[in-house]
């Protein structure tokens, strides 16, 4: 260790230090820092030990602490690359990355043959994608090491991954060359290197060569169907039909329920589906795949994508006959997707209303072996039909709920087991339909007390009692599978389990009701999820390289890449923007996280409201407390970290932030970058940035919105709110970003009168209830006061269109609220919605 | 339903499969470290019929198994564990399970030269013991009292996997694409040294049942200051 001479220890103190370090590594935090106090009383300013000691006080958590013993220590001793190192450390355990790197630069630089410091570097290179200074590393850590295959591989990757494949594919080459002889066939490492070095010939596009290698080195290689798969690939890219037949053939062997090998087989045999005339093949080769594999789906259900007519007919009936006789409840779901078609559709229902009539017969299934699910053939017929029924008419392209209703009743009274709960699942699902969230939530309780032990039906059942807002309910339902010792209750366990699903629904109906702070404390908490996701990876960038298996990780590092366009994400983060734009809009909202409490609530009802979530928060708090005090206690000072206490358990905090369109940022950012041609996402991107009066990046979003789909309402109603904002600060703007805005967007728009355009598009759209409430909308953003009597009329009214449905009706209720409609008109709205679907609970408040 | 390999891509819904069907749960980055450990092993089965509702729809997991060589057998023979299995209940009795396994098998026995697989089960699951016992083959091997973080005892089960030799010999006859046997049998049971190259890590155990990440062993191997 390269030290200045004040820092230079005595013998005894030098072995000291030595512990000091075996202390650290070994995590006995508590004998390092009293050894480290040992050393600092003799030698109170050696730089060295002060940074141990501040490393052992960070892996305590004591991280302010550690921090400032470390700026002491790097104050004392400059010049050591202990120092440094440990800085970057506790910046590294920090998440600040930046930091870190160039901390450990520093110490590089006094320290060049520092393998350590040299790996943690590259190490945090890689985590933040910086693949120049990746390389530069591994090149180094190459050529300090050039036995280790490791670095030579991690040299490939760093290079594959910044783009330069030649150059990563020449690495590889230079390892092989080294060898003496040939690596014994059970080595994984040089079996899986030498597939990743053709995966990275093949991404450069010589597809021919790829082939080439691969035959090279399919008769070493341990990854039997990586190599098959492959082979079947570049054959068939290469046009040669014959060989890439039997390649995709050969697959279908080995696993006759992939999609991607029938596509290849078809592509092989030269046939298209969207030929007529290919089609007699097509259905030979099927059939012989069916007859082949009596247990297989894919044969059976494939040719039902493309077979029209009556031999579209002939095949569903033969597929719904195998289906009905054993008894799947999936058959449904494995069909509707055809629904798009309405002539299939309509086959369909006719097919199986006919065989409703019908009694199971011995040769309706295609081999006759098959286990049923153990029941009557006669019951299993029935049940089975009657529940497709019941799917069928609860099918939002094929609805009629009442017809729904008629036979899922039948199915259950027909239905003899007591614990199968599938169709009571149904029953419920069919409720809320109808818009009776209540009964809904009821029912699926009903069929989870069919099976207590069953924990799927225990998700739904606290599923829909969320979506009827029975938070206590739906934690106590999930409670009965999380674990008993888990801190936190149930929740807790969720949340550590990172149960995004739950979390979101939970978030979700918080916000329904109003409660914008648990609402955004759980967004936040997905969004934590997936800054843990991200985290996650951290250790593979090591561990990968011992294990060897190269492939796979950079399939990892590519899904990390964009890891936040995962619809998990999307759908938490759209909505914490919303909460955090209502915060924006009326900062009041932000003293106690309630969506109303400065609009028409009464006194009343707030205190109502605010005694309630007084009481779950206290409830929330005992819970946690008893579950702490019922956890065993963590080893003393091991290593354990101690999960940090959340201070603010309700959100209130959360959203008491001055800055709501800044934290928004946070979650609109990914959601540009990564899923920008979802049209919410671009909604979403211009609520904020019109808020933000960034209207460059506004009417980018507005611009993408349209391209996706320029006939959605919202289209309208923000490109006049654009315009009308616009109007406001035209003058103010700088004349680059005027001229930009007037060449890309207003001087293709009209120059009527914002107000005359909006009245225009309403007039041009009375019969969508949707396109109505966009006007609604606008007239409101339009300051349009005077107007809201009649909005409110046209909303009551839209209530009576043909194509309306509930969820349009309930976004019409919402609207009213907005809009701060007068308490009659609201209650005219509820009758006439309560008429049109009598299940659902319009203007009933909870 | 495609049946098919997990790629990184698909673990929140796998995650969200398990947590929906079973009380053992784990996180996501104990997905991640047998997805990265032993990519051939661990397969889902998708749901390829749903209608896309936004271009960014992930594959909708239906069921999955999650699987793992034994880094330490106790006995000394390469074998296989599964993880974790599950399939949702709206698409069980489709055979999805059996087929998840059968391929999951296979890749044991081709890339690792696994000899047999073993897992654990609640005694009281029949509709998963069925499955193992009944159609795929597997013997209970003993009873493992109090297995599960709710007390209830385990099956050990276990099955040879020899039968996939056999099924390669006949391959082979018929089809020269496939596996020459000699190799297959080769590398059974010496794979360790494979490992051995690769860095041997020590792994806390982690049992079915108890949710741990793999922070710890992992971490053990990066730089102290
Ligand atoms: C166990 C489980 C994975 C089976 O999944 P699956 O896809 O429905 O099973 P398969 O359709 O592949 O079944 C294959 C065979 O197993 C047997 N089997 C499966 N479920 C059964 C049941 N409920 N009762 C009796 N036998 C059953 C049958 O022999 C079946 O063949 P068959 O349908 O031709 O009669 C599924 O029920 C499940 O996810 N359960 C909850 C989670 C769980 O218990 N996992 C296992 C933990 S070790």
């Amino acid at each position: 260790m390269a030290q200045t001479n004040s820092q230079i220890l005595p013998s005894k103190e030098a072995t000291l230090f030595r512990h000091l370090v075996q202390n650290y590594e070994t995590k006995q935090y508590k004998k390092g820092i009293k050894g480290a106090d040992q050393i600092l009383r003799k030698h109170p300013n050696h730089g060295d030990t002060q940074a141990m000691k501040a490393l052992i006080l960070s892996n305590q958590g004591k991280t302010d602490e550690a921090f400032e013993l470390c700026r002491l220590a790097l104050k004392n001793a400059m010049k050591s690359h202990v120092c440094w190192h440990v800085y970057g450390l506790l910046y590294r355990g920090q998440k600040n990355y930046e930091e870190a790197i160039k901390a450990y630069r520093f110490a590089l630089r006094l320290d060049p043959e520092s393998v350590q410091i040299q790996r943690d570097l590259a190490l945090l290179q890689v985590h933040m994608r910086d693949y120049q200074g990746y390389v530069q590393s591994r090149r180094q850590m190459l050529q300090a090491k050039p036995g280790l295959r490791q670095n030579w591989t991690a040299l490939a990757i760093g290079l594959h991954l910044s783009g330069d494949l030649a150059g990563a594919e020449d690495v590889l080459n230079k390892f092989e060359e080294t060898l003496n002889q040939a690596p014994s066939k059970s080595d994984m490492e040089h079996a899986e290197a030498v597939l990743y070095k053709n995966s990275i010939i093949a991404e450069s596009g010589d597809v021919a060569r790829a082939l080439e290698h691969l035959d090279t080195i399919s008769k070493t290689a341990l990854d039997r169907l990586a190599i098959m798969e492959l082979r079947a690939k570049y054959v068939l890219n290469l046009d040669r039909k014959e060989e890439a037949q039997k390649a995709y053939r050969a697959l279908l062997a080995r696993n006759p329920e992939k999609r991607e090998y029938y596509d290849g087989l078809e592509k092989a045999l030269g046939l298209n589906r969207a030929s007529k005339a290919d089609h007699a093949k097509l259905r030979d080769m099927y059939h012989s795949y069916a007859e082949e594999n009596q247990r297989a789906d894919a044969p059976r259900r494939i040719p039902l994508d493309f077979e029209e007519g009556d031999n579209f007919k002939q095949l569903a009936e033969k597929y719904l006959r195998r289906m009905f006789t054993k008894g799947v409840p999936s058959a449904f779901a494995n069909l509707k997707q055809l629904y798009s078609d309405a002539s299939k559709k309509e086959t369909i229902r006719s097919l199986v209303e006919d065989l409703a009539k019908e009694e199971p017969q011995a040769n309706g299934t295609t081999g006759g072996s098959h286990k049923t699910n153990g029941h009557h053939p006669t019951v299993t017929w029935q049940l089975s039909i009657n529940y497709f029924l019941a799917q069928h008419y609860d099918y939002y392209l094929s609805r009629d709920l009442k017809k729904a209703q008629d036979f899922i009743e039948k199915t259950i009274s027909l239905n003899p087991s007591k614990t199968d709960y599938t169709f009571n699942m149904t029953r419920a699902r069919i409720q809320k339909h109808l818009g009776n969230i209540g009964a809904a939530s009821k029912e699926m309780n009903a069929a989870r007390e069919m099976d207590l032990k069953d924990r799927y039906i225990n998700t739904k059942c606290a599923k829909y009692q969320l979506r009827n807002n029975e938070h206590q309910a739906a934690i106590e339902t999930m409670g009965m599978f999380t674990r008993k010792e888990a801190v936190g209750g149930p929740l807790g366990d969720l949340l550590d389990m990172q149960c995004v699903w739950f979390v979101t629904e939970d978030g979700e109906s918080y916000f329904r009701e109003g409660n914008l702070s648990l609402a955004l404390k759980r967004f936040r908490s997905v969004y934590e999820m997936f800054e843990t996701w991200t985290e996650d990876q951290f250790d593979f960038h090591t561990f990968s390289l011992r294990k060897g298996m190269v492939r796979a990780y950079v399939d990892m590092i590519r899904w990390e890449d964009d890891l936040r366009k995962h619809p998990f994400f999307t759908r938490a983060a759209l909505s914490a923007i919303r909460i955090y734009c209502l915060l924006h809009d009326l900062p009041s909202r932000a003293t106690d996280g309630q969506l109303n409490s400065s609009s028409e609530l009464s006194e009343a009802d707030k205190k109502k409201a605010a005694k309630k979530a007084r009481k779950e928060a206290e409830k929330a708090e005992a819970e946690r407390k008893a579950a702490a005090a019922k956890k065993p206690q963590s080893k003393a000072d091991d290593g354990a970290e101690a999960k940090k206490e959340d201070t603010d358990p309700l959100g209130l905090e959360l959203v008491k932030t001055q800055k709501p369109l800044e934290e928004a940022m946070k979650f609109l950012t990914p959601l540009l970058d990564l899923s920008p041609k979802n049209i919410d996402v671009q909604f979403s991107g211009f609520e904020v940035y019109i808020r933000r009066k960034n209207y460059l990046p506004a009417l980018k979003c507005l611009l993408a919105a349209s391209s996706i789909d320029s006939e959605h309402p919202k289209c309208h109603e923000m490109g006049i709110r654009f315009q009308h904002a616009l109007s406001k600060v035209q003058e103010a703007l700088p004349s680059q970003i005027k001229d930009v805005i007037e060449s890309t967007y207003l001087s293709k728009v009209p120059k009527t009168p914002l107000a005359e355009q909006n009245e225009a598009f309403l007039a041009r759209h009375q019969s969508s209830a949707r396109h109505i409430q966009a006007a609604v909308r606008t007239r409101q953003a339009l300051r349009a006061e005077e107007s809201t009597v009649q909005s409110a009329q046209k909303l009551v009214e839209s209530l009576q269109l043909d194509s309306i449905t509930l969820a349009d009706a309930e976004e019409g209720s919402r609207l009213l609220d907005e809009i701060q409609a007068d308490a009659h008109v609201k209650s005219d709205y509820a009758e006439a919605a309560n008429k049109r679907w009598p299940d659902a609970a319009f203007g009933v408040k909870a | 339903m495609d049946i098919r390999l997990i790629r990184s891509s698909d673990i929140p819904h796998v995650q969200q499969t398990n947590i929906t069907n079973l009380p053992e749960n784990y996180f996501c980055k104990y997905y991640m470290y047998h997805a990265l450990s032993w990519p051939q092993l661990s397969y889902v089965a998708v749901d390829v019929s749903r209608p896309q509702k936004t271009p960014y729809d992930a594959p909708k997991i239906v069921g999955y198994v999650l699987a793992k060589m034994e880094e330490d057998p106790s006995d000394g023979v390469q074998h296989g564990h599964i993880t974790s299995l599950s399939v949702m209940r709206t698409h069980r009795r489709l055979g999805l399970a059996e087929k998840l396994m059968r391929q999951s098998q296979r890749a044991m026995y081709e890339t690792y030269g696994a000899v047999y697989v073993s897992l654990h089960v609640r005694v009281s699951n029949v509709a998963a013991l069925a499955l193992y016992r009944d159609t795929l083959g597997f013997k209970v091997g003993g009873t493992e009292a109090n297995y599960y973080a709710d007390g209830e005892d385990a099956f050990s089960m276990r099955m040879d996997l020899d039968y996939l030799r056999d099924e390669a010999d006949e391959a082979d006859d018929t089809d020269g694409e496939v596996q020459d046997e000699g190799e297959g049998e080769g590398s059974a049971g010496k794979n360790g040294e494979g490992e051995a190259v690769a860095g041997k890590e020590k792994m806390r155990k982690v049992k079915v049942g108890r949710q741990l990440g793999v922070g710890e062993l992992v971490e053990r191997n990066e730089a102290a200051a």
